[in-house]
């Protein structure tokens, strides 16, 4: 099958849905330019015109206002942000008026918003530019946060965000954008709340999100040749979250190890070994741990980097801890 | 440039209305009637609040303000979106009328307008492309991405956004504001200044009191008017109206007029003399309901018995509006999720196509991102 590349498949999705209904709008900073925001909006421009591929103003808050408007007059709007980070000035019209305008309309009105925010890691990004705040907007009723890991999932479940009911904000980890899988060719979808086992194993579950799916993998892998089966579960979306995919894999190997590209404290991690806990309680044979970001600020010294990211050891480090190998 | 201020305005000490012979008189009429029955409802509302306490959510009325939502009741079409402020329930007949609607959702019953899960501050009626909020300027900033929407489709609709002066205190009023000018879209931007956000005067918060002087430096046409005089409200913001729809971009209205009952909620609240008792005086004489009434009465197109008709049919609407509040049932069998949710995806149904994860190669290559 066809390869595509993280970045290809966003473009691809963009380009289906776009052709497929004309009241699919794409709104960013310079998301008609030629660069077209990594490769993920290249082309659209020139295919479908700059009344429908349109250069925003640099104001987030609006720009959020304008597609929920946009889409009470029957558009999908999909919004871009370079970097997350750039959203923050947009938290106004997302926490109080986009995800709960479904619930006090009492269900007659329903905001088809898609926010695309990519997250940025690596070469001193730093700390305005490297903020995952995917527990942030999972805490939000109303709203779905998507976390694809793969070309395949991030097509699939942008077409799908498009064409649902619901607002969705699409975190996008730029770690990802050059990696590639088998990708359809035909618009397809991938449900949201249900993840994807990417390895099956008994000894221990390995939950990753995101720009840390292939990580939790290669460390997976790693762990097979020293005799530890670890079962990686990638999450896919973190609201709603797959709990029974979660419960079904914990059950079965006792050890449970999420691995979340945010920081430690009040994030999905904590929310994933709490429903666990709560769930399975002493039926675990060791207390879960989680590997994240630490609660700290984004360095920008490559050094620092090194030692504030997790990485494929801290993942086997955690691992052998909880299966109790050297 | 306009020398228009509250200060200019307040120099005259009775106004007189704008000439009411070029204005149909059946128009004329439906606006007065409009604004006794606004006024009426506000006063009724007031009345029941306390000691019944049924109604349990903060309401923030409008007599005095009754100008400029009674205007847009007779200019906007069904199609039409208005957009307002938390001040909202003029504007909400203006556009979904029913007062059983209104009360039931004042009451938190499941017949109101939005099955009682809002109340009077976000007030919406979907089916008559009406919505409010109570979170200063997020309205006027919605309004914007529809009147787009509405460029974008060729519909002949319009997009209206009502709001006080506290709005463009925040940034992102100015932000929409560049946005329509850029855009030229089909929206008219109403600001009822009232002077006050709650209990703070606009001179202590904002440089000037005169807001159309900044937004026309965007190129946006732009005007400040006597918001009591109901007949000049209605000639600017038909004007505004009739551009918009004619594809001749936005306008802003910057109405000076008067909140008479306090901030929010039954009870007084001048007590804390945060308004000047000069001011309070200059308002109650121009009252805009008794600036119209004078005319239609001195012009002799109306009379007493007219006037007790519309007022015991209005009286008769707001006990039968209080009758199917009370007696409507709370909303019950409530579903969090559903609530919250659409959780169902009929275009994705027929558009997407279903697939397995056996396409999905998982060993996909494990890149090291490129610098950038």
């Amino acid at each position: 099958m066809r390869q595509l590349t993280y970045s290809q498949a966003i473009n691809e999705a963009l380009n289906q849905a776009m052709e497929i209904c004309s009241d699919v709008l794409v709104l960013g900073q310079l998301v008609d330019f030629k660069s077209g925001i990594f490769g993920t909006t290249t082309g659209l421009a020139e295919r479908y015109g700059s009344s429908r591929v349109i250069d925003f103003p640099v104001a987030e808050s609006l720009m959020t206002s304008t597609a929920i408007g946009s889409a009470l007059g029957g558009m999908r709007p999909v919004l871009v942000h370079q970097r997350l980070d750039f959203m923050m000035y947009s938290m106004d019209a997302i926490v109080n008026w986009l995800s709960l305008w479904r619930f006090k309309s009492n269900g007659k009105s329903g905001l088809p918003v898609i926010i695309r925010a990519i997250v940025g890691k690596g070469w001193g990004q730093g700390a305005q530019h490297s903020k995952s705040l995917h527990a942030w907007f999972a805490h939000l009723p109303g709203i779905k946060v998507a976390m694809p890991s793969t070309a395949y999932d991030a097509k699939g479940l942008l077409l799908e965000s498009i064409f649902g009911e619901d607002p969705v904000i699409f975190i996008e980890h730029r770690s990802l954008f050059s990696m590639s899988s088998n990708v359809p060719e035909t618009p397809y979808r991938v449900r949201f709340g249900r993840a994807a086992v990417r390895r099956k194993g008994n000894d221990l579950t390995l939950i990753a999100i995101g720009g840390m799916v292939p990580d939790a993998l290669k460390a997976a892998h790693q762990l097979a040749e020293q005799g530890i089966e670890a079962e990686v579960i990638d999450l896919r979306t973190v609201s709603p979250l797959d709990k029974e995919n979660i419960y079904t894999s914990v059950e079965k190997t006792g050890r449970l190890i999420v691995v979340d590209p945010g920081w430690e404290s009040v994030g999905i991690a904590a929310e994933i070994i709490a429903l666990v806990s709560m769930k399975l309680g002493k039926g675990m044979k060791v207390n879960p741990v989680r590997v994240c970001l630490p609660d700290s600020h984004t360095p920008m010294s490559a050094e620092l980097e090194k030692i504030y990211y997790p990485n494929v050891n801290f993942i086997k480090i955690a691992a052998k801890a909880l299966c109790n190998k050297k | 440039m306009s020398e228009i201020n509250r200060k200019s305005i307040m120099n005259t000490a009775y106004h007189t209305m704008h000439p009411i012979d070029d204005v149909n008189i059946d128009v004329l009429k439906s606006i007065y009637r409009f604004m006794l029955r606004l006024r009426k409802c506000q006063q009724a509302l007031i009345k029941e609040y306390h000691p019944a306490n049924e109604m349990r959510c903060p309401i923030h009325f409008c007599i005095g303000q009754e100008a400029v939502p009674a205007a847009l009741s007779m200019l906007l079409m069904k199609n039409d979106f208005l957009f307002s402020h938390h001040r909202s329930h003029g504007y909400f007949l203006a556009k979904a009328f029913s007062l059983r609607l209104l009360f039931a959702e004042l009451y938190g019953k499941a017949t109101g307008a939005n099955g009682g899960l809002a109340g009077s501050q976000e007030l919406s009626v979907h089916s008559s492309n009406f919505y409010s909020g109570a979170i200063l300027s997020g309205m006027p900033a919605i309004a914007v991405g529809t009147a787009l929407s509405l460029q974008m489709k060729n519909m002949p609709n319009i997009s209206v956004a009502a709001f006080g002066d506290g709005a463009p205190d925040e940034g992102i009023f100015w932000e929409a504001i560049n946005l329509v000018a850029l855009k030229k879209l089909p929206i008219v931007f109403i600001c009822e200044n009232n002077g006050y956000s709650t209990y703070s005067p606009q001179l202590k918060r904002q440089c000037s009191d005169n807001l159309s002087e900044r937004v026309m430096a965007f190129g946006i046409p732009s005007q400040s008017l006597f918001g009591n005089d109901v007949v000049a409200v209605y000639h600017v913001i038909h004007e505004a109206i009739k551009n918009a729809r004619d594809g001749k971009g936005p306008s802003f209205i910057e109405a000076y007029t008067y909140r008479m009952n306090p901030h929010v909620g039954p009870e007084d609240d001048d007590y804390l003399n945060y308004r000047p008792k000069e001011e309070l005086e200059f308002w109650r004489r121009n009252c805009p309901i008794k600036l119209i009434e004078e005319q239609l009465f001195r012009f002799g197109n109306m009379n007493e018995s007219e006037k007790a008709t519309m007022l015991s049919d209005i009286d008769q609407e707001i006990d039968d509006a209080f009758c199917f509040a009370k007696a409507s049932p709370f909303p019950d069998n409530l579903n969090w999720d559903t609530l919250n949710y659409a959780n169902t995806s009929p275009m994705a149904d027929r558009l997407l196509i279903e697939t397995d994860l056996k396409h999905f190669n998982q060993d996909q290559d494990y890149a090291i991102p490129r610098p950038y």
